[in-house]
């Protein structure tokens, strides 16, 4: 804010000094004894200087396109008239004139937007209202709609120059020369010569025990076992640590690792949010469905236009429409109007063009962008794409068994309702006498709207004889209590009929949340001024990221027998193109900084230019072309990236480095990285021996205090009792509910799962701690912890202590850690030992990934 | 439009350095922008509506046109459908204190405070559906994912309490408001801003002490030999900051716990001041509770303290869709006193200076009917009420035009609220930034201006 903040007090002073008075608006009288002594000056052409800096400034909103505000400055009549705020010119008192006092911004909103008038400009609106504001004989307001459309379509287009088009991440990657200096793996090439650059010197290499630490938790997001550890010591093989990389990129927990990684961006969850915030029984599917892509390696430009157009590619694969669930995952208003349809779209255009493209489209959703070249337009452009898209229940079983399952429906209905009439019947005598006694105690002008006849009501009496008819309830319990003992019995002989009928009504088939349209023909959508859906602009084809594309995309014809558009396809084959020079450079810096610890790009959701440089291009256009190169495999990212000598670096610090580099963006050394929420708790129930690897399927819902979400009804957690063995799953599988956090996963900065979330908070707090010290799940695990070292080392607390240190942090304790130990496990009694476990999930070491 | 961007490049540099050093140390107190009126915040926050025709702002002319449509207002729009005519409000007002304002017999004791309140009659949001109006009045945006007001104090000025979390929030006993914690939720921010939920019985915090059978001295022994292996663990990795702080995060933890039991144990007051708050009597033993916890709270250096009234469903929040009469002397019979009690002690303690009261709801109610007896959401005009640092007692700010249907002069939006709650803190809302996702984000998004004249 610093330079508008800078601009204000300027303009403020000028005014200040022009009226010498504190207060501008509140001070008239002083302004007329001002304005007596200051004779307007009466330049000739006062009227035509005037009119132009309106028609230069004001006009493009409050004109011929649009009448923002419901006001139009192009006629002196209609000036005065004014708009929604009131008069915007008043002949002859600049001070009370909005139109001058926004645009000299003396009063808020400061215009024109995003600039201002010169001072001699303002000089001249200030003189010419003073002067009566008389406007020059202009030619006759048009008011057709050819020429709205032109002044319209004029306003909406705001080319993107060359050099805009020049800015790095906007240009194609070309791969570079990879550095001779005797590194084997390119991107120990790539850093020595940054090293090289800057004098630091690099880390030495982490030990054996470090690294397993290191790569099972990064890789898989579990702790490896004391055998595993111990494979891999004893493995004097000089590929051993290959191997051990290429073991993990083929574990079935690889893909729920990094899954995870995908859904903190695509903003999954299990549920709807806002009111109601309704559980999403089936959007399992999707995560399910990611997870798959990672494990089978799914080259990623397949794995993003799945996710856009999985219908529109393979409409006969219901993987591929499954995989569209991605377009369902936003948070979902239960109030539907076109402003909330404007947010859900926004909500995936902006989502989509950060996490697949690295862009802040979503600023451009009111104007153009303040700081990239993108245009307001391109904004809309790329909405029109998802513009039809509607939510669509996918059935998952063939189409006979869902022709099945209606038949059956309306079979049973059609047995309900001659029984629901009948129950109806018996209770009308009822109900009416209840409503009767029930009017006679209103208010008595209520009961005169209800007595007067329906004609000769009033407008008042209208509403409210309407509000009597349709809002007076009579609960069923009023009518039991006063049925006589035959119609009593009779009426539960109906109900109990009615729902012995429902009960065996089918159970509902299978179904996917997936994204489907009306039809081939698009639904016309159109450019919003100022992002108002009361201000629509021209109508819009679909479009891409005009900065980040050579030529303009075509949009294919849908097939004859599409359903869809195909607008989605023809967007992703721009978004997944490897001409596109955003896509592969923006993933390749997620794989990185998840094994890195940051980006490449620091800012890995925004390439541009209010988003960090990359502290090494190189090497990352080297990596996004390796990538292309490669076919869009990302386990060749991860296996080039976990191979490399960088990678293997202690985390140690070094002196002289910290002067030069101390943020470590040259990556001299490998930061330590806090374990996310979720690969800690997987961590513990890994190390007690209780953890249930199962995979897929519905979402678990762990015990939460109900203290934290207690009352109402719109929100429900169903989950257990108490902690138990049935949600001891990996934590991707407990239940994401947006209004009802799991406290362990919220605490630890588990992202809110509303909007695309790049890089996670690793914030320090007490509540952490004092979760991690009382809460009840945690004890259990660390009783359990406990109960496995006496299985596995016996009663002799040396070894128990050995035990514990070898599986919960990979090594053996030092000869200090077991004299502590020991001698706390000595004055402890029974309960020491797993209060010690307890210790040990408290300790930095374990959570933290080396 | 400038304002969601700020002013460019320097100033995101600018703050990304607050957002780094929020990072470090979250709760180290932070200067604020000029000097500050007040220095803790406490919102009572009836949740459901609170209907301003029937407590501060009274309109006679709905009762003399008793069921008669509302007209000449354009288009009457009611989220719940059925529109009915005008509805005299049940209760009668009078004028009280020095400033002459008027109160329903709602509201006897609050009425003996007027000449500290000051009212903003005008208010104005968004959305006539509670979810988004709560978020609105909470997070200034009627999407869920926003930092909360608290979580933008504690950010911007960290906390005073060393043992406790700087910003509290006390839900009703019936259940929490619709929404949930993202009502207090830290939204793009670090979670060490998000609101801590206390209890108003039993342990204040979920999770805050170990099990009541076990011997506290246990758990001092096992965290004094988690301190020597994270020591060992440290010093072979001294330059990590990181480490040394969750190293300390340990040690306030467990400060923490006591000193959290005994912030909110109100049995060590005097029975002078529990009557005060109406603590031990009913119907306002529970609210009261709450509000003499607050002022424990904000004693002991909490930044923002924020009480729901009303939870759960149906006639248990202020939501009052039919039988207002009832619904409302529920809920102000609950709070009456209790918030009268707490102007009064904070007063006595001479810490009203420095706290900034404000009454609200996410909206007001219709001055029509709704099934007979009850009234709708109204956002288009309602009164909230501020009192205490730096606020101008005996003011009040705006009108609703003749029915109480609209804000008619001096119109405010919930930004200019925000604006002006954070201009009482010390905070300049145009330079409180917070970067995401390319953004300098603000609790005031790209509006707001101060209110001036409720500010002393």
């Amino acid at each position: 804010m610093f330079d508008d903040k800078a601009a204000r007090p300027i303009r403020r002073n000028r005014l200040l000094a022009r009226y010498n008075v504190a207060a501008v608006t509140r001070c008239t009288h002083l302004l007329v004894f001002f304005s007596l002594l200051s004779a307007p000056l009466m330049g000739g052409d006062l009227e035509q200087q005037a009119y132009n800096i309106l028609q230069k400034n004001c006009f493009g909103c409050h004109g011929a396109g649009l009448k923002t505000s419901n006001l139009d400055l192009r006629t002196r009549e209609a000036a005065i008239a004014g708009g929604e705020r009131g008069e915007a010119i008043v002949p002859n008192y600049p001070e009370r004139s909005r139109a001058y006092l926004f645009a000299a911004h003396a009063q808020k909103p400061a215009m024109p937007p995003g600039g201002e008038l010169a001072e001699a400009e303002v000089d001249i609106l200030e003189r010419w209202i003073r002067a009566g504001a008389v406007y020059p004989v202009a030619e006759a307001v048009k008011e057709d709609d050819a020429a709205r459309k032109a002044a319209l379509a004029a306003m909406e287009e705001r080319p993107v120059t060359e050099k805009e088009r020049a800015f790095w991440s906007f240009r194609k990657p070309v791969r570079p020369e990879v550095p001779n200096n005797g590194e084997a793996n390119p991107i120990d090439a790539f850093l020595r010569a940054g090293w090289q650059e800057k004098q630091l010197t690099p880390s030495k290499a982490a030990e054996r025990r470090t690294l397993i630490r290191r790569v099972y938790l990064d890789v898989l997001g579990l702790p490896p076992t004391p055998q595993q550890v111990n494979a891999f010591l004893n493995d004097a093989s000089p590929k051993a640590w290959e191997t051990l990389v290429d073991t993990l990129l083929a574990s079935p927990h690889y893909g729920e690792r990094w899954a995870r990684h995908w859904l903190d961006l695509v903003r999954y969850a299990d549920s709807g949010g806002f009111e109601y915030d309704r559980d999403y029984k089936q959007i399992w599917r999707y995560r399910d469905w990611v997870v798959k892509a990672f494990n089978t390696n799914t080259p990623y430009d397949r794995f993003l236009k799945l996710q856009l157009a999985g219908d529109e590619y393979e409409p006969d694969n219901a993987e591929a429409v499954v995989a569209t669930g991605f377009l369902r995952l936003g948070p979902e208003n239960n109030i539907k109007t076109e402003q909330t349809r404007m947010d859900e779209l926004d909500d995936i255009v902006s989502t989509t063009s950060l996490s697949f493209v690295g862009m802040t489209l979503g600023c451009a959703r009111c104007h153009n962008h303040k700081f990239d070249p993108i245009p307001q337009k391109d904004y809309y452009r790329i909405q029109s794409v998802f513009y039809s898209t509607r939510p669509r229940e996918y059935p998952l079983v063939s189409a006979d068994e869902v022709e099945r399952y209606k038949a059956e429906m309306k079979r049973v209905d059609g047995l309900v309702k001659p029984l629901a009439q009948r129950k109806e019947a018996l209770e009308k005598p009822y109900r009416e006498q209840i409503f009767a006694e029930r009017v006679a105690r209103l208010p008595d002008y209520m009961q005169l709207a209800w007595k007067t006849p329906a004609e000769k009501r009033t407008e008042g009496q209208r509403l409210n004889a309407r509000q009597i008819e349709r809002t007076l309830q009579i609960e069923e319990k009023e009518i039991l209590e006063r049925m006589s003992a035959a119609d009593l019995a009779e009426h539960k002989k109906l109900t109990a009929e009615v729902e012995a009928l429902r009960k065996n009504r089918p159970e509902e088939y299978e179904t996917a949340m997936v994204i489907g349209e009306e039809g081939r023909e698009p639904l016309p959508s159109y450019f919003l001024h100022r992002g108002s859906p009361g201000s629509k602009g021209s109508e819009m084809k679909p479009g891409v990221l005009t900065v980040a594309a050579e030529a303009e995309p075509v949009f294919p014809a849908p097939p004859e027998n599409a359903t869809t558009s195909h607008r989605r396809r023809g967007f992703a084959d721009w978004v997944a193109s490897s001409d596109n020079p955003l896509t592969a450079r923006v993933m390749v810096n997620r794989i990185w900084q998840h094994h890195f610890g940051d980006g490449i790009v620091a800012t890995p959701s925004n390439f541009g230019k209010t988003g960090m440089r990359p502290s090494n291009q190189p090497l990352l256009d080297w990596l996004a072309t390796e990538f292309v190169a490669s076919g869009w495999d990302m386990k060749h990212m991860h296996r080039l990236m976990l191979t490399s000598k960088a990678y293997r670096m202690a985390s140690d610090d070094i002196e002289s480095n910290l002067k030069t580099d101390p943020r470590n963006r040259a990556l001299w050394r490998m930061p330590r990285q806090r374990l996310e929420a979720e690969a800690l708790r997987d961590a513990m129930f890994a190390v007690a021996g209780t953890l249930d690897l199962s995979q897929g399927g519905p979402a678990v819902l762990p015990y939460i205090d109900p203290a934290l979400f207690q009352g109402s009804s719109k929100r429900t957690w169903n989950g257990k009792p108490e902690d138990d063995r049935t949600t001891w799953r990996r934590s991707l599988y407990v239940f994401n509910k947006r209004s009802i956090r799991y406290p362990l996963f919220e605490s630890f900065d588990q992202p809110d799962m509303i909007t695309s979330c790049a890089r996670r908070n690793t914030s320090t707090t007490a509540p952490q701690a004092l979760l991690l010290m009382n809460n009840a799940m945690v004890r259990m695990q660390a009783a359990a912890f406990a109960g496995r070292l006496r299985k596995e080392a016996g009663d002799d607390a040396a070894a128990q202590i050995k035990r514990a240190f070898e599986l919960a942090l990979m090594r053996p304790p030092s000869p200090s850690e077991m004299d502590h130990a020991a001698s706390f496990l000595a004055k402890g009694g029974e309960l020491a030992l797993a209060e010690f476990c307890q210790t040990l999930f408290n300790t930095n070491e374990f959570a933290f990934i080396p | 439009m400038i304002g969601r961007f700020g002013g460019g490049i320097a100033a995101v540099a600018a703050s990304e350095m607050l957002a780094r050093a929020a990072r470090l140390d979250p709760m180290a107190p932070r200067a604020p922008h000029h000097a500050p009126k007040a220095k803790a915040v406490i919102s009572i926050f009836c949740y459901g509506g609170v209907s301003h025709i029937d407590t501060f702002d009274p309109k006679p002319l709905l009762a003399k046109r008793a069921g008669e449509a509302l007209t000449g207002k354009g288009e009457v729009v009611v989220p719940q459908g059925t529109p009915g005519g005008l509805m005299p409000s049940p209760w009668e007002f009078k004028r009280y204190g020095q400033s002459g304002r008027w109160v329903s017999s709602l509201f006897p004791h609050v009425a003996q405070h007027v000449d500290e309140l000051a009212f903003i009659h005008s208010l104005t949001s968004i959305s006539n559906d509670h979810g988004p109006a709560l978020f609105q009045m909470n997070t200034g945006s009627i999407q869920a994912g926003f930092p909360s007001m608290g979580t933008w104090l504690t950010y911007g000025l960290g906390s005073e309490s060393e043992n406790l979390p700087g910003f509290v929030v006390f839900t009703d006993h019936r259940g929490g408001p619709i929404g949930g914690a993202p009502n207090w939720g830290n939204g793009f921010m670090p979670a060490a801003y998000q609101g801590t939920q206390f209890r108003s019985t039993g342990d204040p915090i979920v999770d805050l002490l170990p099990p009541k059978d076990l011997p506290p001295e246990r758990q001092r022994r096992w965290l004094d030999l988690l301190q020597k292996l994270n020591q060992e663990h440290a010093e072979r990795n001294p330059a990590d900051t990181e480490l040394s702080a969750r190293i300390a995060a340990y040690e306030l933890a467990y400060r923490m716990q006591s000193h959290a039991v005994d912030a909110v144990d109100i049995e060590r007051e005097s029975e002078a001041t529990k009557k005060l708050y109406g603590v031990g009597e009913e119907p306002t033993h529970y609210f009261g509770r709450q509000a003499l916890m607050a002022r424990r709270l904000v004693e002991r250096g909490v930044r923002f303290v924020q009480i729901y009234s009303g939870g759960g469903n149906f006639q248990e929040s202020w939501d009052a869709h039919w039988d207002l009469k009832a619904n409302h002397e529920m809920h102000c019979g609950e709070t009456d006193k209790p918030m009268a009690g707490l102007l009064t002690d904070l007063k006595a303690r001479g810490m009203l200076d420095s706290t900034l009261v404000i009454w609200h709801g996410e909206f007001g109610r219709m001055p029509i009917s709704q099934r007979m007896d009850g009234r709708d959401h109204n956002p288009y005009g309602f009164t909230v009420w501020l009192a205490g640092g730096g606020v101008k007692g005996g003011v009040a700010v705006g009108t609703t035009d003749e029915y109480g249907y609209r804000a008619e002069e001096d119109k405010k939006s919930i930004n200019d609220l925000h604006a002006t709650m954070l201009h009482l803190l010390g905070m300049d809302h145009e330079r409180l930034t917070y970067p995401f996702n390319g953004r300098q984000m603000r609790l005031t998004d790209v509006s707001g201006e101060l209110i001036k004249p409720i500010l002393a």
